[in-house]
């Protein structure tokens, strides 16, 4: 109407989130259009389903890309605590204990990767990489390579839907982005994680343990990845070292797509909550569009590549 | 240099203006064959401008370069080494994990037969030739490593006159080296200028240009304020020339009600940064610390914040003992510090003022879930009282001009003011308008009449004279004298700092 309200169309249009958005409506479209049984209620839920897993390693993911750091250990973590959880499942009768075990024993693996990076002074990248082998030669070694059926004990979490209808699976998800959106933008150690991000020196010469603060963001991350594994081991009902394995690349691709640059500083959750939804939308229309599995692997390679062209670009016209 | 023939070098009136600041005014410039010619001037005169002009690393907004009688609007750095332009810098361009020869002929390397081979022993015999043409202490094929910095210097001379340089500047070439090494590097220029190179010296050091040169030039704020022949001139004239502004350059500020002892500094050491360093401040009085660039002004505020740990000193406020292992420590026991270089270790870029502003003031906070409606009340009460032009709080600090993010730097460590005793500014005007200085010498006295003590280094002697109740001066890591600056001239100020 007025210019105000133009300039705010101006900026709504010019917003990357926006942006994902309409994209992603459009993929739905045209999916919908060849298969018109994408858009079943069943359909949609199997979506939401199959994103809550990534969503929650996400979550945490961009709590470490905001702090400048990375975890693409993320898979082999869950491959381990996942075995392990299932591993004690088998022999007891309650869950809680395993399930604690599980998380606490993803905590500190996350823990580990942050440590060995601080005190080593060498980029997380390469410590969460030679975890990578640490994580699956021990699940190797103690499940002999072999799957750990937990024959149907635990079923609730992966299995349940509410009102028959929406996953618990992906109300845990959001319930994650929730907490993470809470975090970075209401408490002083969200205040913390973005100064740090964005310039430590100045971070540190303002009173911030910029060393705390890294380590607190891998335990958190290490959190949700416990939570992963464990909705994930409860829907499969099974898990083997290579549970989860390639998660790390989706989540980070998931956080890059959604405005979040690997420069650290910047980003939010809703970003990265629509990244995780183009992932999955797309990875559901490949299936119903009957794509090659291979390719589809492709495809998501090509898409991180492409999410990293658009936040290289997007830096590159801020400092020209 | 003694017949009149065009000089190789001409820089013909040349302007860089860097936003609201001239770092070069119309300044002329020229250099024979042959010649030392030598380029003095405080902190921030111009004088690296005009070097990194002529080096080709930065273009002139206006002015023309001409060399060996051809005229260009700006150089790049290839078009100058191409033209014999080489620049000595302290310690760059040297590949540390390479020989003494492999570094002069790097990126031009002697091929053997074979393509793609490097030849190693014709390079170390053509590098020795030059190098004992030369006279140096130096070996072809020593590791660059282990050189010592004189020899790594010499390294860069070799280097130079390997790509056929005309031309070599000198930046404060003997700041990195011992009494001993430097008659050597006298002895070096002269041989250099003797085979008709010309040679740009630059040095804080004004009895080394009286030692070497044949003409100097001196720049005041941007401004060439005259070349003599070093034979026609003194020491004292250079210096007068130097300094000497107009008294409007001065601020003129309320004195404050001065306080018993409040800041202590005892013995403050660091090996080759900070020498045995003591003084005290009052309540209400504001210490100036002046030195030229290296003389370790920063490093001692480093180590006052807790950014840096003293090998021995303490520190007392307040009659208490501190011991403070880090700027956390710092900030809890009441230091705060503005630090110098506001890009690196202030900014908080990509976030919003906001953010920028409440930093600080979260770390104060208790508890972990913050009001945002309070920090943005806080933050634009702040912003209104330092008078910080933007259109609104949730933008982005990066968006603001120079003197308006220095203002919201300032800004952070002002919310929680009565946890403050002792300020700290490291250069609190640097690339800060005329308006925003006012504004934060203001806003110093202010902090001052509440009992503040304040520490301010600066570059700028006007602000050092007019802002400060005593000045301490550094000079090589050791604070060498501490003066009232009622009492004190720039020039008396400068001639302290360089030691004549």
């Amino acid at each position: 109407m007025n210019a105000q309200d133009r300039t705010t169309l101006k900026k709504l249009i010019k917003n990357q989130w926006f942006f994902l958005l309409v994209v992603e409506l459009g993929l739905a479209v045209i999916t919908g259009i060849v298969n018109p049984r994408f858009f079943s209620i069943s359909n949609i839920m199997n979506i939401l389903e199959q994103v809550a897993v990534l969503g929650i390693v996400s979550s945490g993911m961009t709590i470490l890309i905001i702090l400048g750091e990375i975890d693409i250990s993320a898979g082999a973590n869950i491959g381990l605590s996942s075995c392990i959880m299932a591993m004690l499942l088998q022999g007891s009768d309650s869950s809680f204990l395993p399930v604690l075990v599980g998380i606490s024993l993803a905590i500190g693996n996350s823990f580990l990767v942050g440590l060995t990076s601080e005190v080593f002074r060498a980029p997380s990248f390469i410590t969460s990489l030679a975890f990578i082998s640490v994580f699956q030669g021990i699940a190797l070694a103690i499940t002999k390579g072999s799957f750990q059926t937990i024959y149907g004990k635990f079923e609730t979490i992966g299995m349940a839907r509410f009102a028959q209808v929406l996953p618990l699976s992906f109300i845990i998800s959001i319930g994650a982005y929730l907490f993470v959106h809470f975090l970075l933008s209401y408490t002083k150690f969200g205040r913390r994680i973005y100064a740090v991000g964005s310039n430590p020196a100045a971070a540190y010469l303002s009173g911030i343990s910029v060393t705390k603060t890294k380590l607190a963001g891998f335990l958190l991350n290490g959190l949700f990845i416990g939570i992963a594994a464990t909705v994930l081991l409860s829907r499969i009902g099974a898990a083997q070292p290579s549970t989860g394995s390639g998660i790390e690349l989706r989540a980070i691709g998931a956080v890059v797509i959604g405005g979040t640059p690997l420069s650290g500083g910047k980003g939010r959750i809703i970003g990265t909550l629509l990244g995780v939804f183009l992932m999955g939308i797309i990875s559901n229309a490949l299936n119903m569009l009957r794509v090659n599995p291979y390719l589809q692997e492709v495809t998501f390679g090509f898409l991180i590549i492409a999410a990293l062209a658009v936040s290289a670009l997007s830096t590159y016209r801020e400092k020209s | 240099m003694s017949e009149k023939e065009t000089p190789f070098v001409c820089l013909k009136n040349i302007t860089k203006i860097y936003g609201f600041h001239k770092a070069l005014d119309n300044v002329s410039f020229d250099l024979n064959k042959g010649e030392v010619h030598c380029l003095v001037g405080e902190n921030g005169a111009g004088k690296s401008t005009l070097i990194k002009i002529l080096s080709g690393a930065i273009a002139p907004d206006v002015g023309e370069i001409c060399i060996d009688g051809q005229c260009f609007r700006s150089l790049t750095p290839r078009r100058a080494i191409e033209l014999g332009i080489s620049t000595v810098y302290q310690d760059a361009e040297l590949v540390d994990s390479l020989t003494v020869a492999d570094n002069i002929f790097l990126g031009s390397e002697l091929t053997s037969r074979a393509p793609f081979l490097v030849d190693k022993r014709s390079q170390i015999e053509r590098a020795q030739e030059i190098i004992s043409t030369l006279h140096l202490p130096l070996v072809a094929d020593m590791m660059v490593e282990e050189l010592s910095a004189s020899q790594r210097q010499m390294l860069q001379i070799t280097k130079a006159l390997y790509r056929k340089a005309k031309v070599i500047i000198m930046d404060e070439p003997t700041s990195s080296l011992g009494m001993e090494e430097k008659p050597a590097l006298m002895n070096i220029i002269r041989d250099l200028r003797n085979r008709g190179i010309g040679i740009i010296y630059i040095s804080h050091y004004l009895e080394e240009i009286f030692e070497i040169g044949d003409r100097v030039t001196i720049l005041k704020d941007g401004i060439n304020m005259g070349t003599y022949n070093i034979a026609d001139v003194d020491i004292e004239t250079v210096v007068q020339k130097m300094v000497g502004r107009e008294a409007s350059a001065f601020f003129s500020r309320r004195p404050v009600q001065i306080g018993e002892i409040q800041f202590e500094a005892k013995n403050i050491t660091k090996a080759n940064l900070v020498q045995d360093v003591s003084f005290s401040i009052r309540k209400g009085e504001i210490f100036g610390i002046g030195g030229l660039v290296g003389s370790g002004r920063s490093e001692l505020v480093h180590l006052l914040f807790g950014a840096m740990q003293p090998d021995s000193g303490e520190i007392w406020l307040r009659g208490k003992k501190l011991t403070i292992r880090s700027p956390e420590e710092a900030i809890r026991n009441g230091i705060a510090l503005i630090p110098e270089d506001r890009k690196r270790l202030a900014m908080l870029i990509g976030r919003s003022i906001v953010e920028n502003t409440a930093l600080i003031h979260n770390e104060f906070f208790r508890g972990s879930t913050l009001s945002r409606r309070e920090e943005q009340i806080l933050t634009s009460s702040i912003m209104k009282r330092l008078s910080v032009a933007m259109q609104s709080e949730l933008q982005t600090i990066e968006e603001l001009s120079g003197g308006n993010q220095q203002k919201v730097i300032i800004g952070r460590w002002l919310l929680d003011e009565g946890n403050f005793v002792l300020y700290i500014f490291d250069e609190p005007t640097k690339g800060v308008d005329i308006g925003a200085k006012e504004n934060i010498y203001e806003l110093m006295v202010k902090l001052a009449e509440k009992g503040k003590s304040i520490i301010m280094i600066s570059s700028s002697m006007p602000e050092l004279i007019s802002m400060s109740d005593r000045i301490g001066i550094m000079r090589h890591g050791r604070m060498i004298d501490i003066v009232e600056s009622r009492t004190v001239t720039e020039e008396d100020l400068i001639k302290r700092f360089i030691g004549v």
